[in-house]
């Protein structure tokens, strides 16, 4: 019984895919773009949430001192740092340990390396206290207590030994900001591009019962159910709607084993976290339900007034 | 088995299609309607369907209110009534025994039942070798008995015909007629809509004539004026 059901339902949505296939290919294609724009936009916030989680999870202010550094002022602003509530942790970096960092991060570019040594003396790279804070908001308490002033594009301060304090937190909203635009830029074109897509799949669903009046009238005559009319056009919308959703899905895997996973070797961008196989796969549910949905309320809205008895 | 009560039907387009229209039909009757175009024949039989609501008045097919039936019912009462058109309304893209089959086939009815009735009904209207031929090999009388066959597969209460033999040369007809004469002998209503007066007067059966929507004659084993 169960799979006479199947069979009558599979047999009436292929005949349909197959009588208007050049319409059902573009209600696939527009879905596939739609939800590939879709997951674009969820991987891109995924991305960004894993920077921006690295970034503020490492180091709020960086005060850089001045050349030669003495022990007696790395004292005094450490102390200082500590006095304030927000200050989570102070680390050291010796000018030798900042050299190293610079030489590792761009040791895919020789010009730079070659450009800077590390011998004490011709080491260009100043020592720095790397803070982090509990409150990366309050940033402004930090040169306050080491009574700095903004002059230009740093800070002069009272405190000896302190050549710059560098928020850069600032560095993670900015790039925050402009991650959201793209992010909304994306999503917006992916709600366009649905509802396109909705339009379409409503199109076929459409034609179809149009190409098949007089079949449907005999159903109803005979005493079919409204659903039993209704289900192979919802199921073939469906059907056309998961097939862009599963092409979407193979494209944006791709998208990212073409350009995300050359990172993962990068050197350079080592201390940035990418996105991995299983954030494809967490998307995987969210696309799938957006195209469902898309599909289902589609066909709801071509067979409208269609189909009374 | 139908009973209509008062009934008035009025288009929207300000038409009034039936006035007043009492009938009442028993299990088992062979009744015509008869009438000229326009006299609200069609309507008739589009109320027992119920593909038109009544305007006024009450109708009872097969022991349902109609007016109180919900829409999801309508499905099941039609699969109590049978229909047969002028035009047969037959699938041209499949087998004789496939346009009977699928009239079990969209009621959820299993493959094994199907297999069963559908040639038993077809031996029954003398298509029995004719299964899988497709209807435009087949001749208008062939065609309205493979009809009359998808109408009666799933044995309904009710047979509705409206105008079956319009399209059929006389010989056709009465061989048409024989056939609903036979499915009206094993316990089904018929109820035919027709303004073919040979066939009426041949029959002698209960003749209702309608006249720009109203009764104006209701004869047992009547003739057609």
């Amino acid at each position: 019984m169960a799979s006479r059901r199947f069979d009558y339902l599979f047999r009436e949505v292929t005949s349909g895919l197959r009588r208007n296939g050049l319409v059902a290919f573009g209600a696939v294609s527009t879905t596939f773009i739609a939800l590939l724009l879709f997951g674009l936009a969820l991987l891109i916030s995924r991305q960004v949430g894993l920077i921006i989680e690295a970034t503020t999870g490492n180091v709020e202010v960086a005060v850089y001192l001045t050349d030669p550094v003495s022990t007696q002022n790395v004292n005094g602003i450490e102390g200082k740092l500590h006095t304030l509530d927000i200050v989570d942790d102070v680390r050291y970096q010796t000018k030798v340990e900042a050299c190293e960092e610079f030489r590792r991060l761009f040791a895919g570019q020789k010009a730079l390396v070659e450009g800077v040594s590390c011998e004490p003396g011709k080491n260009p790279l100043p020592a720095s206290l790397r803070v982090k804070l509990a409150e990366p908001e309050q940033f402004r308490e930090v040169p306050a207590v080491l009574g700095c002033k903004q002059q230009d594009s740093g800070y002069v301060c009272a405190t000896p030994g302190i050549d710059n304090v560098v928020d850069q937190h600032k560095i993670v909203d900015t790039l925050f900001k402009v991650t959201r635009i793209l992010r909304v830029g994306v999503l917006v074109a992916a709600v366009v591009m649905l509802i396109s897509a909705a339009i379409l799949i409503a199109n076929t669903v459409r034609m179809g019962l149009f190409a098949r009046r007089k079949e449907i009238g005999i159903m109803k005559l005979v005493g079919a159910t409204n659903w039993r009319i209704r289900l192979p056009f919802l199921v073939e919308g469906l059907f056309e709607s998961l097939i862009g959703a599963s092409v979407a899905i193979l494209f944006l895997f791709a998208m990212k084993v073409a350009f995300i996973d050359p990172l993962y070797g990068s050197t350079a961008l080592q201390f940035i976290p990418w996105i991995t196989n299983h954030d494809v796969v967490a998307i995987v549910p969210p696309l799938v339900v957006a195209g469902a949905v898309v599909a289902v309320i589609a066909g709801l809205v071509g067979m409208r007034r269609f189909l009374d008895v | 088995m139908i009973s209509v009560q008062r009934v008035t039907k009025a288009y929207r387009n300000g038409v009034t299609a039936l006035e007043e229209v009492t009938v009442d039909i028993d299990k088992g009757e062979f009744v015509f309607i008869v009438g000229q175009s326009g006299s609200g024949k069609s309507t008739f039989i589009r109320l027992l369907l119920k593909e038109e609501e009544a305007t006024r008045g009450e109708i009872y097919v097969a022991g349902k209110h109609l007016a109180k039936l919900s829409p999801w019912k309508v499905p099941y009462l039609r699969r109590n009534i049978g229909t047969v058109f002028q035009d047969f309304k037959l699938l041209q893209d499949k087998t004789v025994f496939e346009n009977v089959g699928f009239a079990l086939e969209v009621i959820g009815k299993p493959k094994h039942v199907i297999d069963q009735r559908v040639p038993e009904i077809l031996e029954l209207v003398g298509l029995g070798d004719k299964l899988n031929n497709y209807p435009d090999e087949l001749s208008g009388g062939e065609q309205q008995r493979v009809s009359i066959a998808r109408a009666c597969v799933n044995r309904p209460l009710v047979l509705l015909a409206d105008e079956p033999t319009g399209n059929l040369d006389p010989s056709t007809s009465v061989e048409i007629m024989r056939l609903l004469d036979r499915v009206n002998r094993i316990g089904t209503t018929v109820v035919m809509a027709t303004h073919d007066q040979a066939i009426v007067d041949a029959m002698r059966r209960r003749v209702i004539e309608l006249d720009t929507g109203k009764v104006v004659r209701d004869q047992a084993r009547g003739v057609y004026s």
